[in-house]
């Protein structure tokens, strides 16, 4: 067996066996490719551009823009990141290309440096754009009027302090918390953190124990968790995450230990685990940004825009730059919010443009 | 092995002549060969530094309560590094791990009960879950060996196929597992412990006794030692490796059933962060990423230092700023403590 290994014949088999796949794969391509041609020349195309379809978020955004394709008969198209900024840009500039520019573009950029050139292909190419959550400090869509149509995000202070508060209150005002934090250097880590100073501050008689960082994933924190309990013991009265995979994470750690609803977790996000442990009562918790709704929206402010709904350049720059709303879940809410977005398909009504605005976003 | 009382009097006959520099030479080479005698439980010893100095600072570390902690989280790295240990000793590498974790997660998680569908194959889901995750090693072994292609590019590969073909089986989503026979692998416990742990121990035992006491476990050693000796020798080469990569995706889907079981959910990204750890594990357990040398014995040590890093870091309080500073500097000590370096004519 391994002898043969080192013959002639093996070799040759194997560049034969490359060359037939490339030649598969290269046909292949070519045939997905034909028939997409003549259709882009009526409609504009809408296109996606987010991190992995692997997340239960993205997923959820998917399925948005989908829904906002399909009320308006447009092709639509998902590209993914897999959280590589340069496969994100070229994607896009493809698509750019192999549309003509006749096309939206609702994009959560990988990283938020991606954005500026992004943006640029847009512009060039005569393309709408809407982008979400990351972007440079300095890069306004007005600056790029009218193809730059806004930026979305959320406010990390107000939903960290939000959720702070609920945690808060779930323990009576006082007592010890331990806090999980997402990665240092991400933005909405810092601001739900400082979220969650705020409410610190303003009750004295609650101790936050221990920070520590589990970088948003649910193995991390159930590991800290559990160092946690030997380390603090009963003095823990609440758990506080800056997202739910992390919450999710520590009430797996809790109920290892019969813990489970006995010690309140928030979170942020509103993935469905999430919610389903708020009804449980597991979860004091969490804030949903509604993922259908930014995959949904983002497309259809930026489609109006194109197809001349309205006019960008007239609109406030609180229309260009802002806030959407989050919905703080608790126990009072949640039933009804699970039997509204998670046992049934939402409904959003796409041509609400604005009725999630919440506010201008604050300039650094 | 011989003894050093028995070596010394051949040394000083050899050393007649010189007798002045005789006695320093002796102590040279007496202490040089304790330190070969200690250096192979060089990652024990550093383990018992590490307890002892976090017991110190926080006594409640020796606490019972907190060694079922700690085994519990070790648990799941323990069963993975077992895998990525046998791989190494062949002197490949297998980045698989975190692919096939996803596979037996999801595989699992939607045969037992769960809230997707009606499935409750109850015994069959874990088995079929092994079955699943011993496939994906097959394919890492069977390409590398007949394809001729580095196993570090195959099972690259390997991972992301998998990783696709979970987030294609779910939909991105995430699938909670309800079942609780199979949800108490991580929350019933036995003599203390969660089964979990004990699991992975049997796992422990399974490897000691491949790599012990089987030819496949002598021949992954004489590979590992050098591959073209080996081929000459006659040891069926390929046969063994696809064997080891076999195991080795068992025993990855093993971890995958264990994290879908512990956090009562499988997604894709269930293993998200895993391949280093374990890779980790094993080099800070003293087994040689060029192959040929180490164990499972050295693995087990090397997880428990790992995971009792982890552990001691938010017991001392370190602040998770400088964590992965501190993180760093310890395992690259670690390292340095286990190998012999002075005989090593190149370092890569």
């Amino acid at each position: 067996m391994n002898s043969s290994n080192h013959g002639p014949g093996q070799s040759i088999r194997r560049r034969t066996f490359i060359r037939q796949t490339a030649a598969f794969a290269a046909g292949s391509a070519a045939l997905t490719m034909l028939p997409r041609r003549g259709l882009a020349a009526s409609t504009p195309t809408v296109v996606n551009s987010i991190r992995s379809l692997s997340n239960p978020y993205h997923a959820t955004w998917n399925q948005g823009g989908q829904a906002f394709a399909k009320s308006v008969g447009a092709e639509y198209v998902t590209l993914v990141t897999e959280g590589d900024s340069e496969k994100g840009i070229a994607d896009i500039r493809a698509m750019l290309e192999k549309t003509g520019g006749n096309m939206v573009l609702n994009v959560d950029p990988n990283d938020s440096p991606d954005a500026r050139p992004i943006v640029e292909s847009v512009v060039k190419a005569g393309a709408y754009v809407v982008t979400q959550w990351n972007k440079p400090a300095d890069l306004h869509p007005w600056d790029f009027n009218p193809n730059y149509v806004a930026h979305i995000s959320f406010d990390g202070v107000r939903y960290g302090h939000d959720t702070a508060d609920a945690l808060v209150k779930a323990i009576g005002g006082k007592g010890g918390i331990v806090a999980l934090g997402g990665i240092l250097s991400n933005t909405p880590a810092i601001e739900r953190k400082a979220g969650l100073q705020q409410v610190l501050d303003a009750n004295p008689e609650v101790k936050l124990l221990d920070f520590q960082v589990a970088n948003w994933k649910p193995t991390e924190a159930h590991d800290i968790v559990s160092a946690w309990l030997t380390r603090f013991g009963d003095q823990i009265k609440g758990i506080w995450a800056a997202n739910d995979d992390m919450g999710s994470g520590a009430l797996e750690a809790l109920r290892a230990e019969n813990l489970a609803g006995k010690i309140p977790i928030t979170g942020i996000d509103g993935i469905k685990i999430a919610v389903e442990a708020v009804k449980a009562g597991e979860f004091a918790a969490t804030v949903s940004w509604d993922p259908y709704w930014q995959g949904g929206m983002g497309l259809s402010i930026a489609y109006a825009a194109k197809t001349g709904k309205f006019d960008p350049t007239k609109e406030p720059k609180s229309h260009r730059e802002f806030y959407g709303t989050g919905a703080l879940i608790t126990k009072e809410n949640a039933d009804e919010f699970y039997k509204t977005h998670m046992a049934t398909e939402p409904t959003v009504d796409w041509n609400d443009l604005w009725g999630r605005v919440t506010g201008q976003i604050r300039q650094a | 092995m011989e003894s050093p009382a028995g070596k010394r009097p051949d040394n000083a006959s050899l050393k007649r002549t010189e007798l002045n520099s005789r006695s320093s030479v002796e102590r040279k080479q007496l202490s040089k060969r304790i330190l070969a005698r200690v250096r192979p439980f060089a990652p024990l010893l550093a383990l018992i530094v590490l307890s002892l100095l976090i017991g110190a600072v926080n006594p409640r570390f020796f606490e019972f309560r907190n060694i079922v902690r700690l085994a519990s989280s070790a648990a799941i790295p323990m069963v993975l590094a077992l895998g990525a240990n046998f791989v190494i000793i062949l002197g490949s590498v297998d980045l698989s791990v975190e692919g096939v974790m996803a596979i037996g997660s999801v595989v699992i998680s939607l045969l037992v009960q769960n809230d997707r569908n009606t499935n409750a194959f109850g015994l069959w889901g874990p088995i079929l879950a092994v079955f699943a995750g011993a496939g994906i090693g097959l394919l890492n072994g069977c390409v590398h060996v007949s394809f001729r292609i580095p196993s570090f590019m195959v099972s690259l590969g390997v991972w992301f196929v998998a990783l696709g073909l979970a987030t294609f089986i779910l939909g991105g989503t995430t699938v909670r597992v309800v079942d609780p026979a199979f949800r108490g692998l991580a929350l019933h416990y036995f003599l203390g412990f969660p089964l979990a742990v004990w699991l992975a121990l049997a796992a422990l035992a399974l490897c000691w006794i491949i790599e012990r006491f089987t030819t496949v476990g002598r021949y992954m050693y004489a590979i590992g030692g050098g591959e073209d000796l080996a081929i000459l020798s006659g040891i069926p080469v390929s046969r063994v490796k696809v064997i080891i990569f076999t195991l080795a995706g068992a025993l990855y889907a093993i971890g995958g059933m264990l994290a879908a079981a512990q956090l009562g959910q499988a997604q894709a990204l269930i293993g998200n962060g895993r391949l280093f750890s374990a890779i980790t594990a094993v080099v800070v357990g003293g087994t040689a990423l060029s192959g040929g040398e180490g164990g499972v014995l050295n693995t087990l040590i090397g997880v428990l230092i790992i995971s009792t890093l982890a552990n001691g870091m938010v017991l001392v309080g370190i602040s998770p700023y400088v964590q992965q500073a501190v993180q760093g500097i310890l395992i690259i000590v670690a390292v340095a403590l286990t190998l012999d370096r002075t005989r090593m004519k190149i370092v890569k």
